[in-house]
Protein backbone atom coordinates (compact mmCIF):
# COMPACT_ATOMS: atom_id res chain seq x y z
CA UNK A 1 0.00 0.00 0.00
CA UNK A 2 3.34 2.30 0.96
CA UNK A 3 4.71 1.37 -1.71
CA UNK A 4 1.54 2.31 -4.37
CA UNK A 5 1.40 5.72 -2.67
CA UNK A 6 4.77 6.45 -2.71
CA UNK A 7 4.83 5.35 -7.27
CA UNK A 8 1.81 7.64 -7.14
CA UNK A 9 3.68 10.66 -5.35
CA UNK A 10 6.31 10.21 -7.73
CA UNK A 11 4.02 10.06 -10.71
CA UNK A 12 2.88 13.69 -9.76
CA UNK A 13 6.11 14.99 -8.53
CA UNK A 14 7.23 13.50 -12.52
CA UNK A 15 4.35 15.71 -13.87
CA UNK A 16 5.20 18.72 -12.05
CA UNK A 17 9.33 18.77 -13.51
CA UNK A 18 8.04 17.95 -16.90
CA UNK A 19 5.52 20.78 -17.10
CA UNK A 20 8.39 23.40 -15.96
CA UNK A 21 10.53 21.03 -18.30
CA UNK A 22 7.82 22.01 -20.88
CA UNK A 23 7.29 25.98 -19.71
CA UNK A 24 10.01 27.09 -18.72
CA UNK A 25 13.48 25.44 -19.95
CA UNK A 26 11.46 24.81 -23.60
CA UNK A 27 9.62 27.88 -23.30
CA UNK A 28 6.65 26.17 -25.30
CA UNK A 29 4.24 28.66 -23.56
CA UNK A 30 0.12 27.39 -24.40
CA UNK A 31 1.10 24.77 -27.06
CA UNK A 32 2.14 22.16 -24.04
CA UNK A 33 -0.07 21.33 -21.75
CA UNK A 34 -0.83 22.74 -18.16
CA UNK A 35 0.42 19.88 -16.06
CA UNK A 36 0.91 21.18 -13.24
CA UNK A 37 -2.31 21.61 -12.33
CA UNK A 38 -3.52 18.36 -13.53
CA UNK A 39 -0.56 17.07 -11.04
CA UNK A 40 -2.43 19.21 -8.19
CA UNK A 41 -6.02 17.94 -9.28
CA UNK A 42 -4.87 14.48 -9.20
CA UNK A 43 -2.93 14.84 -5.76
CA UNK A 44 -5.81 16.84 -4.41
CA UNK A 45 -7.91 13.33 -4.41
CA UNK A 46 -5.64 11.45 -2.29
CA UNK A 47 -5.75 13.75 1.00
CA UNK A 48 -8.00 15.48 2.70
CA UNK A 49 -8.59 18.78 1.97
CA UNK A 50 -6.38 20.58 4.24
CA UNK A 51 -3.78 18.63 2.69
CA UNK A 52 -5.18 18.97 -0.30
CA UNK A 53 -5.38 22.94 -0.09
CA UNK A 54 -1.81 23.62 0.34
CA UNK A 55 -0.49 21.40 -2.01
CA UNK A 56 -2.53 23.74 -4.39
CA UNK A 57 -0.74 26.65 -2.44
CA UNK A 58 2.82 25.17 -2.85
CA UNK A 59 2.12 24.21 -6.71
CA UNK A 60 0.47 27.57 -7.43
CA UNK A 61 2.83 29.28 -5.50
CA UNK A 62 5.77 27.97 -7.85
CA UNK A 63 3.98 28.67 -10.96
CA UNK A 64 3.91 32.37 -9.85
CA UNK A 65 7.11 32.78 -9.44
CA UNK A 66 7.91 34.72 -12.76
CA UNK A 67 4.48 36.71 -12.30
CA UNK A 68 5.43 40.17 -12.12
CA UNK A 69 2.16 41.69 -11.71
CA UNK A 70 -0.56 38.90 -10.54
CA UNK A 71 2.22 37.37 -7.88
CA UNK A 72 -0.04 34.66 -5.66
CA UNK A 73 -3.08 34.45 -7.91
CA UNK A 74 -2.01 31.25 -9.58
CA UNK A 75 -1.66 29.87 -5.63
CA UNK A 76 -4.98 31.42 -4.63
CA UNK A 77 -6.88 29.61 -7.81
CA UNK A 78 -5.32 26.28 -7.10
CA UNK A 79 -5.80 25.98 -3.24
CA UNK A 80 -9.42 26.60 -4.26
CA UNK A 81 -9.78 24.33 -6.75
CA UNK A 82 -7.38 21.30 -5.11
CA UNK A 83 -9.77 22.28 -1.77
CA UNK A 84 -12.99 21.29 -3.53
CA UNK A 85 -11.26 18.50 -5.68
CA UNK A 86 -10.70 17.03 -2.16
CA UNK A 87 -14.34 17.12 -1.51
CA UNK A 88 -15.00 15.23 -4.50
CA UNK A 89 -14.70 12.24 -2.86
CA UNK A 90 -17.46 12.49 -0.62
CA UNK A 91 -19.37 12.67 -3.80
CA UNK A 92 -17.74 10.96 -6.30
CA UNK A 93 -15.48 7.33 -5.28
CA UNK A 94 -14.97 6.15 -8.24
CA UNK A 95 -11.58 6.20 -9.94
CA UNK A 96 -12.65 5.57 -13.93
CA UNK A 97 -11.13 7.04 -16.65
CA UNK A 98 -14.35 9.08 -17.80
CA UNK A 99 -14.76 10.89 -13.91
CA UNK A 100 -11.23 11.11 -14.54
CA UNK A 101 -11.16 13.74 -17.54
CA UNK A 102 -14.52 15.25 -16.39
CA UNK A 103 -12.61 15.78 -13.09
CA UNK A 104 -9.11 17.19 -14.68
CA UNK A 105 -11.48 19.90 -17.00
CA UNK A 106 -13.51 20.74 -14.38
CA UNK A 107 -10.83 21.43 -12.37
CA UNK A 108 -8.86 23.48 -14.74
CA UNK A 109 -11.49 25.19 -16.35
CA UNK A 110 -12.34 26.13 -12.46
CA UNK A 111 -8.31 27.03 -12.40
CA UNK A 112 -8.46 29.58 -15.24
CA UNK A 113 -11.65 31.02 -14.03
CA UNK A 114 -10.78 31.74 -10.38
CA UNK A 115 -7.43 33.13 -12.31
CA UNK A 116 -9.24 35.09 -14.55
CA UNK A 117 -11.04 36.98 -12.11
CA UNK A 118 -8.17 37.85 -9.75
CA UNK A 119 -6.67 39.54 -12.64
CA UNK A 120 -9.52 41.20 -13.43
CA UNK A 121 -9.81 42.59 -9.60
CA UNK A 122 -5.87 43.61 -10.73
CA UNK A 123 -7.40 45.71 -14.03
CA UNK A 124 -6.82 42.80 -15.80
CA UNK A 125 -8.08 44.38 -19.56
CA UNK A 126 -8.29 40.57 -21.54
CA UNK A 127 -12.07 40.08 -23.11
CA UNK A 128 -13.93 37.52 -20.81
CA UNK A 129 -15.92 35.81 -22.92
CA UNK A 130 -13.10 34.96 -24.86
CA UNK A 131 -11.00 33.95 -21.98
CA UNK A 132 -13.89 31.77 -19.78
CA UNK A 133 -15.60 30.64 -22.94
CA UNK A 134 -12.94 29.74 -25.80
CA UNK A 135 -9.54 29.81 -24.47
CA UNK A 136 -10.39 28.14 -20.88
CA UNK A 137 -12.81 25.64 -21.99
CA UNK A 138 -10.10 24.75 -24.91
CA UNK A 139 -6.84 24.72 -22.44
CA UNK A 140 -8.93 22.65 -20.19
CA UNK A 141 -9.45 19.85 -22.37
CA UNK A 142 -5.66 19.84 -23.41
CA UNK A 143 -4.70 19.26 -20.11
CA UNK A 144 -7.56 16.74 -19.44
CA UNK A 145 -6.59 14.62 -22.52
CA UNK A 146 -2.97 14.78 -21.16
CA UNK A 147 -3.52 14.27 -17.84
CA UNK A 148 -6.09 11.00 -18.74
CA UNK A 149 -2.97 9.95 -21.03
CA UNK A 150 -0.53 10.82 -18.37
CA UNK A 151 -3.59 8.36 -15.71
CA UNK A 152 -3.06 5.92 -18.74
CA UNK A 153 0.48 5.54 -18.91
CA UNK A 154 0.46 5.40 -14.97
CA UNK A 155 -2.28 2.40 -14.40
CA UNK A 156 -0.55 0.35 -17.25
CA UNK A 157 3.13 0.80 -15.60
CA UNK A 158 1.43 -0.05 -12.15
CA UNK A 159 -0.35 -3.30 -13.81
CA UNK A 160 -4.00 -1.35 -12.81
CA UNK A 161 -6.55 -1.57 -14.31
CA UNK B 1 -23.19 8.62 17.00
CA UNK B 2 -19.26 8.74 18.74
CA UNK B 3 -18.51 7.90 15.24
CA UNK B 4 -20.25 10.83 13.37
CA UNK B 5 -19.51 13.54 16.10
CA UNK B 6 -15.73 12.31 15.52
CA UNK B 7 -15.77 12.57 12.06
CA UNK B 8 -17.87 15.65 11.63
CA UNK B 9 -14.91 17.50 14.17
CA UNK B 10 -12.54 15.99 12.03
CA UNK B 11 -13.77 17.75 9.83
CA UNK B 12 -14.42 20.89 10.79
CA UNK B 13 -10.56 20.92 12.04
CA UNK B 14 -9.28 20.41 7.85
CA UNK B 15 -12.03 22.90 7.01
CA UNK B 16 -10.37 25.45 9.24
CA UNK B 17 -7.19 24.68 7.89
CA UNK B 18 -7.71 24.70 4.66
CA UNK B 19 -8.73 28.06 4.85
CA UNK B 20 -5.69 28.85 6.83
CA UNK B 21 -3.89 27.73 3.74
CA UNK B 22 -6.06 29.99 1.77
CA UNK B 23 -5.59 33.01 3.80
CA UNK B 24 -2.08 32.39 3.53
CA UNK B 25 -2.32 32.24 -0.39
CA UNK B 26 -4.54 35.54 -0.43
CA UNK B 27 -1.79 37.16 1.67
CA UNK B 28 0.18 36.45 -0.61
CA UNK B 29 -1.26 37.75 -3.14
CA UNK B 30 -1.96 40.97 -1.67
CA UNK B 31 1.85 41.33 0.38
CA UNK B 32 2.93 44.45 -1.37
CA UNK B 33 5.31 44.46 -4.04
CA UNK B 34 8.36 44.78 -2.88
CA UNK B 35 7.46 41.73 -0.81
CA UNK B 36 6.71 39.49 -3.22
CA UNK B 37 9.63 40.48 -5.29
CA UNK B 38 11.98 39.00 -2.24
CA UNK B 39 10.04 35.93 -2.54
CA UNK B 40 10.45 35.86 -6.10
CA UNK B 41 13.85 36.05 -6.16
CA UNK B 42 14.06 33.36 -3.42
CA UNK B 43 12.34 30.53 -5.48
CA UNK B 44 13.94 31.80 -8.59
CA UNK B 45 17.03 31.03 -6.81
CA UNK B 46 16.24 27.86 -5.55
CA UNK B 47 12.81 26.28 -7.08
CA UNK B 48 13.32 27.12 -10.54
CA UNK B 49 17.19 27.58 -11.19
CA UNK B 50 17.61 24.09 -12.47
CA UNK B 51 15.21 24.90 -14.96
CA UNK B 52 16.36 28.50 -15.22
CA UNK B 53 20.37 27.57 -15.73
CA UNK B 54 18.74 24.95 -17.93
CA UNK B 55 17.21 26.76 -20.40
CA UNK B 56 20.07 29.07 -20.70
CA UNK B 57 22.30 26.18 -21.41
CA UNK B 58 20.44 24.89 -24.24
CA UNK B 59 20.15 28.24 -25.35
CA UNK B 60 24.09 28.52 -25.50
CA UNK B 61 24.25 25.05 -27.11
CA UNK B 62 21.96 26.26 -30.05
CA UNK B 63 24.08 28.62 -31.18
CA UNK B 64 27.14 26.30 -30.94
CA UNK B 65 24.82 24.07 -33.06
CA UNK B 66 24.91 26.13 -36.09
CA UNK B 67 28.32 25.38 -37.24
CA UNK B 68 27.97 21.45 -37.41
CA UNK B 69 23.98 21.78 -38.99
CA UNK B 70 25.63 23.65 -41.59
CA UNK B 71 28.49 21.17 -41.88
CA UNK B 72 26.16 17.94 -42.39
CA UNK B 73 23.81 20.29 -44.57
CA UNK B 74 26.80 20.90 -46.76
CA UNK B 75 27.76 16.78 -46.71
CA UNK B 76 24.40 15.63 -47.23
CA UNK B 77 22.91 17.84 -50.16
CA UNK B 78 23.28 21.60 -51.87
CA UNK B 79 19.69 22.38 -51.18
CA UNK B 80 20.31 21.44 -47.87
CA UNK B 81 23.58 23.68 -47.90
CA UNK B 82 20.82 26.21 -49.13
CA UNK B 83 18.64 26.07 -46.58
CA UNK B 84 21.52 26.32 -43.88
CA UNK B 85 23.02 29.06 -45.00
CA UNK B 86 19.48 30.77 -45.16
CA UNK B 87 19.28 30.20 -42.10
CA UNK B 88 22.64 30.86 -41.24
CA UNK B 89 22.39 34.47 -43.23
CA UNK B 90 19.38 35.29 -41.20
CA UNK B 91 21.01 34.48 -37.86
CA UNK B 92 23.88 36.90 -39.00
CA UNK B 93 21.83 39.47 -40.40
CA UNK B 94 20.36 39.57 -36.96
CA UNK B 95 23.13 39.99 -35.25
CA UNK B 96 24.55 42.63 -37.52
CA UNK B 97 21.71 44.30 -36.99
CA UNK B 98 22.01 44.15 -33.33
CA UNK B 99 26.02 44.81 -33.58
CA UNK B 100 25.22 47.91 -35.82
CA UNK B 101 22.71 49.10 -33.27
CA UNK B 102 25.10 48.94 -31.02
CA UNK B 103 27.79 50.78 -32.92
CA UNK B 104 25.23 53.79 -33.09
CA UNK B 105 24.24 54.12 -29.67
CA UNK B 106 26.63 55.17 -26.72
CA UNK B 107 28.44 52.33 -24.66
CA UNK B 108 25.45 52.98 -22.41
CA UNK B 109 23.79 49.88 -23.98
CA UNK B 110 24.69 45.97 -23.26
CA UNK B 111 23.76 43.08 -25.34
CA UNK B 112 21.91 40.25 -24.23
CA UNK B 113 20.44 37.20 -25.04
CA UNK B 114 16.11 36.68 -24.29
CA UNK B 115 15.20 34.16 -22.53
CA UNK B 116 11.34 32.96 -23.43
CA UNK B 117 9.00 32.23 -20.37
CA UNK B 118 6.09 29.49 -21.42
CA UNK B 119 4.40 30.05 -17.78
CA UNK B 120 0.88 31.75 -17.98
CA UNK B 121 1.33 33.80 -15.40
CA UNK B 122 4.61 35.35 -16.88
CA UNK B 123 2.59 35.87 -20.34
CA UNK B 124 4.04 39.09 -21.48
CA UNK B 125 7.47 39.30 -20.01
CA UNK B 126 10.86 37.70 -21.11
CA UNK B 127 13.90 36.64 -19.26
CA UNK B 128 17.43 38.43 -20.57
CA UNK B 129 20.71 36.69 -19.12
CA UNK B 130 22.32 40.19 -17.96
CA UNK B 131 21.78 41.52 -14.31
CA UNK B 132 22.30 43.73 -11.24
CA UNK B 133 26.75 42.18 -12.06
CA UNK B 134 26.31 43.95 -15.26
CA UNK B 135 24.56 47.32 -14.52
CA UNK B 136 20.86 46.54 -15.62
CA UNK B 137 18.53 47.86 -12.88
CA UNK B 138 14.69 48.37 -12.46
CA UNK B 139 13.28 50.67 -15.03
CA UNK B 140 16.35 49.66 -17.75
CA UNK B 141 15.03 50.24 -21.09
CA UNK B 142 15.40 47.36 -23.66
CA UNK B 143 16.05 47.72 -27.49
CA UNK B 144 16.30 45.90 -30.56
CA UNK B 145 17.62 46.83 -33.90
CA UNK B 146 13.09 47.65 -35.21
CA UNK B 147 12.76 49.49 -31.89
CA UNK B 148 11.87 49.34 -28.33
CA UNK B 149 10.65 46.24 -27.23
CA UNK B 150 10.12 46.81 -23.22
CA UNK B 151 11.55 47.58 -20.12
CA UNK B 152 13.25 45.91 -16.92
CA UNK B 153 10.99 45.19 -14.07
CA UNK B 154 13.19 42.91 -11.57
CA UNK B 155 16.36 42.46 -11.43
CA UNK B 156 18.56 39.45 -10.16
CA UNK B 157 22.87 39.37 -9.90
CA UNK B 158 22.74 37.57 -13.37
CA UNK B 159 19.40 37.94 -14.89
CA UNK B 160 16.44 40.08 -15.19
CA UNK B 161 12.72 39.83 -15.52
CA UNK B 162 10.98 42.83 -18.02
CA UNK B 163 8.04 43.44 -19.57
CA UNK B 164 7.69 44.04 -23.60
CA UNK B 165 4.95 45.81 -24.79
CA UNK B 166 2.06 43.40 -25.08
CA UNK B 167 2.30 44.05 -20.90
CA UNK B 168 -1.16 45.64 -19.59
CA UNK B 169 1.25 47.84 -17.95
CA UNK B 170 2.75 49.20 -20.89
CA UNK B 171 2.92 53.04 -21.20
CA UNK B 172 5.37 55.42 -22.99
CA UNK B 173 5.09 58.69 -24.02
CA UNK B 174 4.75 59.17 -27.71
CA UNK B 175 4.80 61.57 -30.97
CA UNK B 176 4.56 60.99 -34.52
CA UNK B 177 8.11 61.46 -35.98
CA UNK B 178 7.62 65.07 -37.22
CA UNK B 179 6.61 65.80 -33.91
CA UNK B 180 3.14 67.37 -35.04
CA UNK B 181 0.76 64.62 -33.08
CA UNK B 182 1.59 63.45 -29.30
CA UNK B 183 -0.38 60.81 -27.10
CA UNK B 184 0.16 57.40 -24.82
CA UNK B 185 1.31 54.31 -26.86
CA UNK B 186 -0.53 51.10 -25.06
CA UNK B 187 -1.18 48.10 -26.10
CA UNK B 188 -4.77 47.05 -27.53
CA UNK B 189 -4.70 43.28 -26.71
CA UNK B 190 -6.20 40.38 -29.15
CA UNK B 191 -7.36 37.35 -28.81
CA UNK B 192 -4.27 35.90 -29.32
CA UNK B 193 -0.55 37.57 -27.83
CA UNK B 194 0.13 37.39 -32.08
CA UNK B 195 -3.13 39.58 -32.60
CA UNK B 196 -1.86 42.49 -30.23
CA UNK B 197 -1.14 45.82 -31.75
CA UNK B 198 -0.28 49.21 -30.25
CA UNK B 199 -2.75 52.32 -29.80
CA UNK B 200 -1.24 56.17 -29.96
CA UNK B 201 -3.91 57.25 -27.80
CA UNK B 202 -5.27 60.82 -26.27
CA UNK B 203 -4.00 62.37 -29.62
CA UNK B 204 -6.15 65.79 -30.15
CA UNK B 205 -9.52 65.21 -32.03
CA UNK B 206 -8.67 67.40 -35.02
CA UNK B 207 -5.19 65.54 -35.50
CA UNK B 208 -5.12 63.48 -39.11
CA UNK B 209 -2.38 60.85 -39.16
CA UNK B 210 -2.21 59.14 -42.33
CA UNK B 211 -1.44 55.35 -42.68
CA UNK B 212 2.27 54.60 -42.38
CA UNK B 213 3.62 57.34 -40.29
CA UNK B 214 6.23 56.33 -38.10
CA UNK B 215 5.31 56.89 -33.90
CA UNK B 216 8.25 57.12 -31.78
CA UNK B 217 9.07 58.23 -27.83
CA UNK B 218 8.67 61.24 -27.61
CA UNK B 219 11.10 61.59 -24.39
CA UNK B 220 9.08 62.69 -21.64
CA UNK B 221 8.93 59.89 -19.47
CA UNK B 222 10.99 56.86 -18.96
CA UNK B 223 12.19 56.19 -22.58
CA UNK B 224 14.56 58.46 -24.28
CA UNK B 225 13.17 60.37 -27.37
CA UNK B 226 13.37 59.31 -31.01
CA UNK B 227 12.90 55.22 -30.29
CA UNK B 228 11.01 53.84 -33.18
CA UNK B 229 7.69 52.53 -31.59
CA UNK B 230 5.27 51.02 -34.73
CA UNK B 231 3.39 52.41 -37.67
CA UNK B 232 -0.09 54.12 -37.65
CA UNK B 233 -2.30 51.50 -39.09
CA UNK B 234 -5.38 54.15 -38.92
CA UNK B 235 -7.96 55.06 -36.89
CA UNK B 236 -9.23 53.10 -33.56
CA UNK B 237 -11.63 55.58 -31.99
CA UNK B 238 -12.97 58.76 -31.61
CA UNK B 239 -13.96 59.99 -28.30
CA UNK B 240 -16.90 62.44 -29.02
CA UNK B 241 -15.20 65.03 -30.40
CA UNK B 242 -12.12 65.17 -27.60
CA UNK B 243 -9.60 62.61 -28.71
CA UNK B 244 -8.60 60.49 -31.26
CA UNK B 245 -6.54 57.08 -31.00
CA UNK B 246 -5.09 55.36 -33.64
CA UNK B 247 -3.90 51.50 -34.24
CA UNK B 248 0.13 50.74 -34.88
CA UNK B 249 1.64 48.30 -36.32
CA UNK B 250 4.39 47.60 -34.01
CA UNK B 251 7.99 48.02 -34.99
CA UNK B 252 8.93 44.66 -32.85
CA UNK B 253 7.44 41.56 -32.40
CA UNK B 254 8.38 40.37 -28.94
CA UNK B 255 7.91 36.27 -29.81
CA UNK B 256 10.89 36.93 -32.76
CA UNK B 257 12.89 38.53 -30.30
CA UNK B 258 16.44 36.64 -29.60
CA UNK B 259 18.95 39.31 -29.03
CA UNK B 260 18.63 42.33 -27.55
CA UNK B 261 20.38 45.57 -26.08
CA UNK B 262 20.00 47.01 -22.31
CA UNK B 263 20.41 50.02 -21.19
CA UNK B 264 23.01 50.41 -18.28
CA UNK B 265 23.36 53.75 -18.18
CA UNK B 266 21.43 57.23 -17.66
CA UNK B 267 21.88 58.73 -20.46
CA UNK B 268 18.18 60.41 -21.97
CA UNK B 269 19.76 61.85 -25.34
CA UNK B 270 17.23 61.56 -28.30
CA UNK B 271 18.08 58.48 -30.47
CA UNK B 272 16.15 59.93 -33.81
CA UNK B 273 19.18 59.32 -35.56
CA UNK B 274 19.45 55.72 -34.61
CA UNK B 275 16.37 55.35 -36.42
CA UNK B 276 16.23 57.92 -38.61
CA UNK B 277 13.08 58.36 -38.25
CA UNK B 278 12.82 62.28 -39.56
CA UNK B 279 13.27 60.85 -42.99
CA UNK B 280 10.69 59.85 -45.26
CA UNK B 281 9.82 56.27 -44.39
CA UNK B 282 10.91 54.18 -47.66
CA UNK B 283 14.69 55.04 -46.76
CA UNK B 284 14.55 55.05 -42.97
CA UNK B 285 12.70 51.31 -42.76
CA UNK B 286 16.42 49.72 -41.97
CA UNK B 287 18.37 51.46 -40.18
CA UNK B 288 21.44 49.47 -41.63
CA UNK B 289 20.39 50.14 -45.32
CA UNK B 290 19.10 54.26 -44.03
CA UNK B 291 23.05 54.79 -43.01
CA UNK B 292 21.60 55.97 -40.13
CA UNK B 293 25.79 55.99 -38.47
Amino acid sequence: MAGRRGKFWLFVAILVVLHFTLHLTLGLGRSAPDLLTVAALLGARRVPGAGAALLGAVLGLLNDVLSLTSFGASAVALTVACYLGSRTRDLFEGDSLLFGALYLFLGKWLHDTLYFLLGLSRGGTDDAVNVLLTNAPIAAAYAAGAGLLALILFRSAGGER
Amino acid sequence: MLDFDVTRRERQRDAALAGGVLALAFFLWLMPPDWQGVVRANMRATALRPFLATQEAIGARRALGVDVVQLRAQRDSLGAVAAAQGTLAEENARLRATLGLRSRLAEEYIPADVIQVGLDPAESTFLVNVGAADGVREGSIVLTPEGLLGEIWEVDEHRAQAIDWTHPEFRASAMTADGEVYGLVEVRRGRYREEDVLALTGASFHSDIGPGRRVVTSGRGVYPRGILLGTVLGIDEADTGWRKSYLLLPAVRPEAVRTVLVRVGQDQSDLSDVWNVSAPPDTASNPDTAGGG
